[in-house]
């Protein structure tokens, strides 16, 4: 629990911004039309591949126009 | 007045000449249908004038464009398929083709707001253009090609994707177009063209084979044959027939006269009366005119 | 120039719908963080995944902050620069292909306006998202290890980003160029990955390519003083990013917008 509490500082902001990440490229999952491949696919390589997968989805995923 | 004159217009793709050589003007404020069969060049035809596609060979001269002027202000442009930034509203994209086109955003946000309600989209003017149906696509795209005001407008096939509804709107809006802008438009439906239009410009395999107003085109191509049918077979009738300074030709077939008019109409009204008159013992009379779509047929055949 | 700005705000109104401003950063952020902490913690990890067998000595030595600062920006020449090619790759040909670029020109909009604003705003994307991911690098590096000062860090990402503009303008350059982003996007990497092997294998002879700009900034970051090579390396990126903006605006112009 001691460590813990001493690499939260460093950790936390950390763990947010890849929450943030996570959310938005879930909300913006939800409300686009059309991805490259199917969206079940984006949606589990999202929700588990940690960090790359929501990079990948909008990178790669993301369907513009 | 002529707003536009195109002289020797040329297109080749890979070699095969699609336009071989167009010559036309289009006069100010007209309506102009540019009218073919599919594959004729109508589309093509429409590209170079807009700017989007280089000639072969060919000029293209606005009248009031100074020298070196870009002709794309006085161009407005609706592709066959209106393709958008969907993630756009459609009072945006409005505002963004006005001010590319050198509208104030102020300017641009009027006007704007003034082609929403022409072309009846007002409704939809904050929902993304990606959720737009086909036929508010169709109408988006005519207000982006008005929104700077130009003195041409060319839609390419503005009604053939859509359904009898839709089609009879856009048509309606044309027809209110008039007024205010010179327009040019293709199609492949000749009663579309018929109903907006005064002039008519026939392409076919890249050439422009027919042209004129549609009265011109009437009067050149529209022959009318009325048969006259009578109980018994009378010189008298046929004299009268032959002799009438409204027919053009006769034929006789026993007691069939058929007669050859040009003015379908008054030639009507007054052998009828003539007949009524004499008390000649009709039994059938039957009109029939070559109209402009065996005009089209014709053409197209030849 | 108004129209101009029309089109660059434009640019950047999209990149905020389509959330660029939100995952560009953030996964730059994530690209430079991880040194740093991944460095600091290697006890721990190492500990975590059953720790080292008994008599083992753990023979790392601990890196300074400099050192730790040029491996954290040094995570960014490879995964920044996808990043950066792939998001840029359809900036010309997928709205060419989509036919919306037709829709535009037929405006009276200049070609070269139509293309720059779109350069001009991704590279305002990628300095920024750049620049806060490089800070929290250096933020994390002081706060683990030791502070190193500033202006060098600043001008170690000021090259970094120059050559990351060049790969950039790479990028826009074959968008315009090829009908498909994917091929656009592949050639380009193909064409940057070429240019920095080259370059670094040859390096004693190409002391000026662009391509070197991420060493000398490193060797800034690691205190070995500034290479008499950055001026003429940092000043032919420049004259590469003008001229294959220049050739981006003429193949664009030459091309059939509506076939």
């Amino acid at each position: 629990m001691d460590a813990l509490a001493q690499y939260a500082p460093i950790l936390l902001p950390i763990v947010i911004i890849q929450l943030i990440l996570l959310i938005v490229s879930i909300i913006d999952l939800v409300r686009i039309e059309k991805t490259n491949g199917p969206k079940w696919l984006w949606a589990i390589i999202i929700l588990f591949v940690n960090i790359i997968g929501p990079i990948l989805y909008f990178v790669i995923g993301r369907r513009n126009n | 007045m002529s707003l536009i004159q195109i002289s020797g217009l040329k297109k080749s793709f890979q070699g095969t000449e699609v336009i071989k050589g167009l010559d036309f003007s289009l006069g100010k404020g007209k309506c102009i249908a540019l009218l073919g069969p599919n594959g004729a060049g109508k589309t093509t035809t429409l590209r170079m004038l807009s700017g989007l596609m280089a000639p072969t060979s060919g000029t293209i001269t606005f009248t009031d464009a100074k020298k070196g002027e870009d002709i794309r202000h006085f161009i407005g442009y609706l592709p066959q398929f209106p393709v958008f930034y969907e993630w756009m509203s459609g009072l945006e994209f409005l505002i963004y083709s006005g001010k590319l086109a050198g509208l104030k955003h102020k300017q641009a946000k009027e006007r704007a707001m003034e082609l929403l309600q022409l072309v009846g989209i007002m409704d939809a003017k904050n929902r993304r253009v990606g959720k737009y149906s086909g036929g508010m696509k169709q109408r988006l795209g005519i207000a982006q090609a008005l929104i700077h005001s130009p003195e041409l407008i060319m839609l390419d096939e503005p009604v053939s994707a859509l359904d009898p509804l839709g089609r009879r709107e856009v048509l309606d809006l044309l027809e209110g177009l008039k007024k205010e802008t010179t327009i040019l438009f293709s199609t492949h439906i000749l009663n579309d063209a018929e109903e907006v239009c005064d002039e008519i410009l026939f392409l076919h395999n890249g050439e422009i084979v027919e042209s004129g107003t549609m009265n011109e085109l009437r009067d050149r191509h529209q022959q009318a044959k009325i048969d006259f049918i009578f109980k018994t077979k009378s010189e008298e009738i046929e004299t009268y027939f032959t002799n009438h300074e409204l027919t053009q030709s006769v034929n006789i077939d026993g007691k069939r006269n058929s007669v050859f008019v040009k003015d379908i109409e008054r030639a009507r009204q007054i052998f009828l009366q003539e007949i009524l008159e004499k008390n000649w013992p009709l039994e059938k009379f039957e009109l029939s005119s070559m109209t402009l779509e065996d005009v089209f047929m014709k053409v197209v055949r030849k | 120039m108004i129209q101009w700005m029309t089109l660059l705000q434009k640019e950047l109104l999209e990149m905020w719908r389509n959330f660029k401003w939100i995952w560009m950063p953030i996964s730059f952020i994530l690209i430079g963080v991880q040194k740093p902490i991944t460095t600091y913690y290697m006890p721990q990890i190492i500990d975590s995944l059953g720790g080292l067998p008994e008599g083992a000595v753990l023979k790392i030595p601990t890196p300074t902050a400099r050192e730790v600062i040029m491996q954290g920006l040094g995570e960014y020449t490879s995964l920044g620069a996808l990043i950066i090619v792939l998001s840029t790759m359809g900036i010309i040909a997928a709205e060419r292909k989509s036919g919306v670029a037709a829709m535009i020109l037929v405006k009276p909009v200049s070609f070269t306006s139509f293309v720059t604003s779109k350069w001009a705003g991704g590279v305002l994307l990628m300095w920024l998202s750049f620049f806060i991911g490089c800070l929290t690098t250096w933020y994390y590096t002081g706060l683990l290890f030791d502070w190193v000062p500033f202006g060098e860090f600043l001008q170690a990402y000021f090259f970094y980003a120059l050559w990351f503009t060049f790969i950039l303008t790479v990028s826009v350059f074959f968008s315009s160029m090829l009908r498909t982003s994917g091929t656009a996007g592949f050639i380009s990497l193909a064409v940057v990955i070429i240019v920095s092997i080259v370059s670094s294998t040859l390096s004693r002879w190409l002391e000026w390519s662009p391509a070197q700009l991420t060493s000398y900034a490193n060797e800034i970051l690691l205190d070995k003083g500034v290479s008499e090579y950055l001026l003429p390396a940092g000043l032919l990126a420049g004259v590469c990013i003008i001229i294959l903006l220049a050739l981006s605006v003429m193949i664009f112009r030459k091309k059939e917008l509506a076939a």
